[in-house]
């Protein structure tokens, strides 16, 4: 179902459904384009490209308490944490709801994750389909496109006028107002991206467990987390409890493979011990364990992590790496 | 100087570094020469590790080599590797001589005169100089093995730390709410500390479980204890080549407490980093009078 929306309409909607949920929304912070929960619709941006950090942390917080033990007269209790809001994200990009698509894979596989399923299921996604590609752009390499309408609930692209309004869901459906006219005319053509060859990246990347490439890579990497925290698909955390006044919380924060204490165990083990490895796992996880185990590259295409990284290492490039490595092997 | 004199002068020093880095690998002075390359976007730079002749033809140096390569020494210890380093990453290298984290004669130093470099993002080139380099007084490197490129005659300006001065100016409450809004931001990434040429504690203390001293929550109270143990571990240590605050993906304005610490060395110790390989830090250096009796 098409809608039609003037820029009026719009704002007076997004004001009823501020009335009764949290509306978490790109706004500007110190120069960044960041998903955060808004008090007023005017601090809303619709002009930008894609936001500084992907709207995954609405989901998976950067930090989160998962549940609190109290200890009152030898009574020890549980005290789980609850989700108390109804949620609307709006403005999301196609790739980065297929970011949450496929982060669904692991959080919501049995035994699911609590606290993720409680805010996915109360969380209704509007998304704002781009008019224009950034250079860093390759979403419709990874399975996504500008106006990918499959994950979202409700999809606005903008026009001269006002917002062409898709009705994916029923739950977008309930969301929205009565009286928006039907939309009868043309959808906009989506902008065009420059595609990277992914044909068979996940049997190309099998191979190259031992290849000297990634001490190489390595080299360059400075081994900070930006690229996993930028992320919209990567999902690590680490978890640890902290004593509070007559309590301990269960806390659970963001972590990356890439930080020197993320695989060592207990017993002083460390099976990725090199930074090539550790780099290594990063690839691997989104072009070879991710898919083995989800049908799905962990990878949207928003290209954050290329444009973010220090020193300029880009998944297209390493994808493009890897595939000559393989030719230039099935060639020799 | 117009734009072909300028392209004609880069060209003269890229070939340079390219002479030198394959003369150093053919004859085995050293396994490989840390410099910089195109980055993917046709236009910046990004660090390059050359291990063989023909990758040396890969090499370039312009204003958009930002990088500071000396901190890529710390992870090739024991190796004999040549690094290409302007006059400001020049302080890292003393620094690190002084604290003995690199051995002089197992690194071949290709020091380059250096312009300025410009602000740069991916994809993105800036016009003007960034701010550390208008006012770097160095000219040239302090310590090199070879220096190429025609030395520069811009006229820096001089450091004076007005909008540091602005800042201590304000309330306590005023700074305060300042930094916690900085703060809140981050994301305890580490960017600022694994680009750091002087951040290389084998486990830094955000890392260590036992004892416990900054917890893993990314929020405010925490990430401020992170951001002001990493900055005071730098005072006096701190030679401002300022990619902390580059490499910064939520735009925290770090060199603002560096420069703040720096300036304060500057007047109590009449101390700044990396200018003498001879001369320790003030906070690594003690008088004897100040020896506990168990270090007699």
């Amino acid at each position: 179902m098409k809608l039609f929306a003037s820029r009026d309409d719009l704002i007076c909607w997004l004001e009823s459904l501020l009335q009764q949920r949290i509306v978490v929304a790109p706004v500007r912070v110190e120069g960044q384009t960041m998903f955060q929960p808004i008090s007023k619709v005017e601090e809303i941006i619709f002009d930008f490209g894609n936001t500084t950090l992907s709207p995954k942390g609405w989901f998976l917080p950067p930090t989160e308490t998962l549940f609190s033990v109290r200890r009152d007269d030898g009574q020890v209790e549980l005290v789980p944490m609850l989700v108390e809001h109804d949620a609307v994200v709006f403005g999301l990009r196609p790739c980065d709801a297929r970011g949450i698509a496929l982060m669904d894979g692991p959080f919501l596989q049995e035994p699911s994750d609590t606290l993720y399923q409680e805010r996915r299921s109360r969380t209704a996604l509007v998304g704002l389909a781009c008019h224009q590609a950034q250079p860093e752009c390759f979403c419709t390499s990874m399975g996504s496109a500008p106006d990918d309408l499959s994950h979202v609930d409700i999809l606005l692209t903008e026009v001269e006028d006002g917002y062409i309004v898709q009705v994916v869901t029923e739950k977008g459906k309930a969301l929205l107002p009565k009286g928006w006219a039907k939309y009868k005319g043309k959808m906009p053509t989506p902008p065009q991206l420059k595609t990277i060859p992914t044909k068979e990246i996940v049997s190309a990347v099998r191979e190259l467990f031992n290849d000297p490439y990634w001490e190489r890579l390595a080299d360059r990497c400075l081994h900070c987390n930006i690229c996993a925290y930028v992320c919209p698909t990567c999902y690590c955390f680490d978890v640890r409890d902290y004593p509070d006044k007559g309590k301990v919380e269960r806390v659970r924060s963001w972590e990356s493979c890439q930080s020197p204490g993320f695989s060592l165990t207990a017993g002083g083990y460390d099976p990725r011990t090199t930074k090539g490895e550790r780099l290594r796992q990063r690839f691997y996880h989104k072009l070879l364990y991710f898919p083995e185990r989800f049908q799905e590259v962990g990878c949207v295409g928003c290209g954050r992590c290329g444009k973010a990284c220090p020193v300029n290492i880009d998944i297209r490039e390493v994808i493009s790496d890897l595939q000559q490595l393989t030719e230039a092997r099935s060639g020799s | 100087m117009g734009q072909g004199a300028k392209s004609e002068m880069d060209m003269e020093l890229i070939q340079q570094i390219r002479d030198k880095a394959r003369n150093l690998l053919q004859e085995g002075t050293v396994e490989g020469v840390i410099g910089y390359e195109r980055a993917g976007d046709g236009l910046t730079s990004r660090p390059f590790f050359a291990y063989d002749s023909s990758a040396v033809e890969r090499l370039v140096f312009d204003e958009t080599c930002t990088h500071n390569l000396v901190k890529y020494l710390l992870n090739k210890k024991g190796k004999r590797m040549a690094v290409v380093v302007k006059p400001c990453d020049s302080r890292a290298i003393n620094l690190l001589l002084n604290e003995k984290q690199v051995e002089r004669d197992r690194v071949f130093i290709i020091g380059v005169s250096c312009p300025g470099v410009v602000e740069t993002n991916w994809s993105h080139k800036g016009e003007t100089l960034q701010a550390r380099c208008r006012s770097c007084q160095l000219t040239k490197p302090l310590v090199y093995d070879v220096l190429l490129g025609r030395e520069t005659s811009r006229k820096a300006e001089e450091e004076t730390y007005s909008d540091i001065r602005e800042a201590e100016a304000e309330s306590v409450a005023t700074r305060r709410e300042f930094w916690q809004e900085q703060f809140s931001r981050c994301i305890r990434c580490y960017a600022c500390r694994q680009v750091c040429p002087g951040c290389y504690c084998p486990v830094c203390f955000a890392e260590r479980l036992e004892p416990l001293w900054v917890g893993i929550r990314i929020a405010p109270e925490e990430n401020t204890l992170w951001q002001t143990v990493r900055t005071f571990h730098l005072a006096g240590r701190c030679i401002g080549c300022n990619e902390c605050e580059r490499v910064c993906p939520v735009d925290i304005p770090l060199s603002l407490l560096n420069r703040k610490l720096e300036k304060d060395v500057k007047r109590l110790f009449a101390f700044q980093a990396g200018l003498d390989p001879e001369e320790p830090p003030p906070f690594a250096t003690f008088k004897k009078e100040e020896m506990l009796e168990f270090e007699k």
